[in-house]
């Protein structure tokens, strides 16, 4: 891309390639608890992250699918051998590529991410240009198995970082710090105008899953005898997640041995939240203070808080509290669509994109 | 009814984000609630029933009207319904003909390999038979050249050993012949009941595809390859920044191809 001309869609030749298919821009927010997409078509879609193979011929037979995704294998666990392919945001397994664990895995995030295109419903005959957020410091093994994954399914991919995905997203490039909280990790990230460096970017592991094991062990030492899954933990969380002031009390009905049994959990709920407080602040902290002293006031007050964490309600004063003490002020912004912040942010990079560079990476 | 109305309206509404209007000129943007719509819509009824009826039946054909209008959105809600149903249904046809092929396949595979073993083993056996009776021949030669009359000793012998063989060998023939009939016949028979059902399958599939319901995909709004544009916020940055963007996935997707 040597000038604006050239940069410029209106100003593009038509005839080419491309213009005789479609593109189908598709970004996609590749999430340890979820995995959403935004596509140029209008299509808005989102999966739990889980793939389910049949455990054997007789399950096989019963289901009728070789491979189920989302929401259907989490209910047919039982009959499926399932992966959830990432955690703490990251593919797992990758630090030994060759062992059969991490073959499978790679096998079932590549079925994830293909599952995630198609759930674009791309035309056969249009091009698919997609871009993938993935966490702010994935390794380099991370990334490459990424890619390889993603490219049996789209024509050309590139990744980009997930909060640096957000703050695009919303044109918000200068002078933002971006919280983005996963279900395995919680970016931090600093955007100041150029493109983040290591040095701008915090992965925290205190994320959703965390919160899930928090208000686990809290109902298990305060209801007694209470029976759960971590699946159930993380639908309690996802219906009454609060901070501050409680809107509803938190009443759950759990098996004691067998028998259905009422619970009052609204602290439970509140404490096992506030876990992502104090680090969250901590990492802030150190971003701010890093920065130059200048334009630290700034960012300070211009904190985005993204991904599924951030529904977490009254998150956002809850941080801002914790920041005018520790920090002496600051403001946070809650983005619109805590769901899709990331895979908007990722498609609007892909629209941006030159071709000259989706070209050359097919 | 206004209610419902009211929900009729934001169905039929899409959304767009203030950047796509930017991107087709649209500078201001008039904001019109979802309230007013409704009253604008039951305001233009009115009046427009108003010089034409009388005040009685004014009011209940505006009503039928209205009813109608929801009763064709519910139509159309259902055919939406039917739609994907059908897209379903083609979906699960694909997948039990892909299976059944992939069965028939291993089968078939099963099928030659087990014919091919049979053969083998009758092949084998033949050729322990035959060294036998060759040893047998021999010890029997060897008592004759001791005895004298050998010509007559060996010939009497050897009729007498093939004949023996050749009756086990018509046995043996008899006995692969049925088992193998048994276990290829039912192989037979389940490659044809599959081969029945995949028929079925693929009938089945042909006549949800001719329902004209298939889901080709959704269309992007894109004909061509787009790039930032000219009046793009930080122009001069984002530049900078699909560059930074590009040239890492380069190094990054160069490397793994090396």
């Amino acid at each position: 891309m040597s000038d604006k001309t050239s940069t410029s869609g209106k100003q593009k030749a038509s005839g080419g390639k491309a213009s005789e298919k479609g593109v189908l821009y598709v970004g996609v927010d590749l999430g340890t608890s979820r995995t959403a997409i935004s596509a140029s078509n209008g299509v808005r879609e989102s999966m739990d992250s889980a793939v389910g193979y049949p455990k054997d011929v007789v399950s096989h037979k019963l289901l009728k699918k070789d491979v189920l995704y989302g929401r259907e294998a989490l209910d047919k666990r039982l009959s499926l051998k399932l992966f959830k392919p990432l955690e703490n945001g990251i593919l797992k397994h990758c630090k030994d590529p060759s062992s059969k664990d991490a073959k499978d895995n790679v096998k079932a995030a590549k079925d994830l991410i293909a599952h995630a295109v198609k759930m674009a419903n791309a035309r056969s005959d249009e091009l698919v240009y997609a871009v993938i957020g993935v966490p702010a410091q994935a390794s380099i093994n991370n990334k490459e198995a990424i890619v390889e994954a993603a490219r049996a399914a789209v024509d050309s991919v590139m990744l980009c970082s997930e909060p640096f995905a957000v703050g695009y997203g919303l044109d918000m490039l200068d002078d933002v710090l971006v919280i983005d909280i996963g279900a395995g990790t919680t970016d931090l990230c600093r955007m100041h105008g150029t493109m983040p460096e290591d040095s701008d970017q915090i992965t925290l592991n205190v994320a959703g899953d965390a919160v899930d094991q928090e208000l686990s062990k809290l109902i298990g030492e305060s209801c007694p005898g209470a029976q759960f899954t971590i699946q159930m933990i993380k639908e309690l969380k996802e219906r009454y997640a609060f901070l501050g002031s409680a809107l509803e009390s938190a009443e759950v009905v759990l098996p004691v041995a067998g028998k259905p049994t009422e619970f009052e959990v609204t602290q439970q709920v509140h404490d096992a939240c506030a876990i992502l407080v104090d680090p969250i602040v901590e990492g802030l902290n150190k971003l701010v203070s890093s920065f130059d002293p200048e334009f630290q006031h700034k960012l300070r007050n211009r904190v985005l808080l993204a991904g599924g964490g951030s529904q977490i309600k009254g998150l956002d004063t809850a941080i801002e509290e914790a920041m005018n003490r520790d920090l002496g002020g600051g403001k946070v912004i809650r983005i619109e669509e805590p769901l899709y912040g990331g895979a908007n942010g990722a498609l609007k990079i892909a629209h941006d994109m030159p071709e000259e560079y989706w070209d050359k990476l097919k | 009814m206004t209610q419902s109305l009211q929900e009729a309206v934001r169905k039929l509404a899409f959304k767009t984000s203030i950047e796509q209007l930017q991107k087709r000129g649209v500078k201001d943007v008039k904001v019109l609630g979802l309230d007013r719509i409704v009253a604008l819509i039951e305001e233009a009824t009115n009046r427009s029933l108003k010089h034409r009826l009388l005040a009685g039946d004014r009011a209940a054909i505006a009503n039928a009207t209205k009813e109608e209008f929801l009763r064709l959105l519910k139509t159309n809600q259902d055919l939406k319904q039917s739609r994907d149903e059908l897209q379903q249904e083609k979906e699960r046809a694909v997948q039990d003909a892909a299976a059944v092929r992939k069965e028939m396949e291993a089968l078939a595979g099963k099928l030659k390999i087990r014919l091919a073993a049979a053969g083998e083993e009758a092949r084998e056996q033949f050729d322990d038979e035959d060294e036998e009776v060759r040893r047998l021949v021999e010890m029997l030669y060897q008592d004759a050249l001791k005895s004298g009359d050998q010509g007559v000793f060996k010939e009497r012998m050897s009729k007498l050993l093939f004949g023996m063989l050749e009756e086990k060998r018509r046995a043996a023939i008899a006995a692969t012949e049925a088992a193998k009939g048994e276990e290829v016949s039912q192989l037979q028979r389940r490659i044809a009941k599959l081969s029945t059902t995949l028929e079925q399958t693929e009938s089945k599939l042909s006549m949800v595809s001719s329902q004209g319901f298939y889901d080709s995909g959704v269309a992007s709004v894109y004909r061509e390859v787009q790039g930032l544009s000219l009046d793009s916020r930080f122009y001069d940055l984002k530049k900078e920044l699909m560059a930074d963007i590009f040239k890492a996935n380069l190094q990054l997707q160069k490397g793994q191809r090396d």
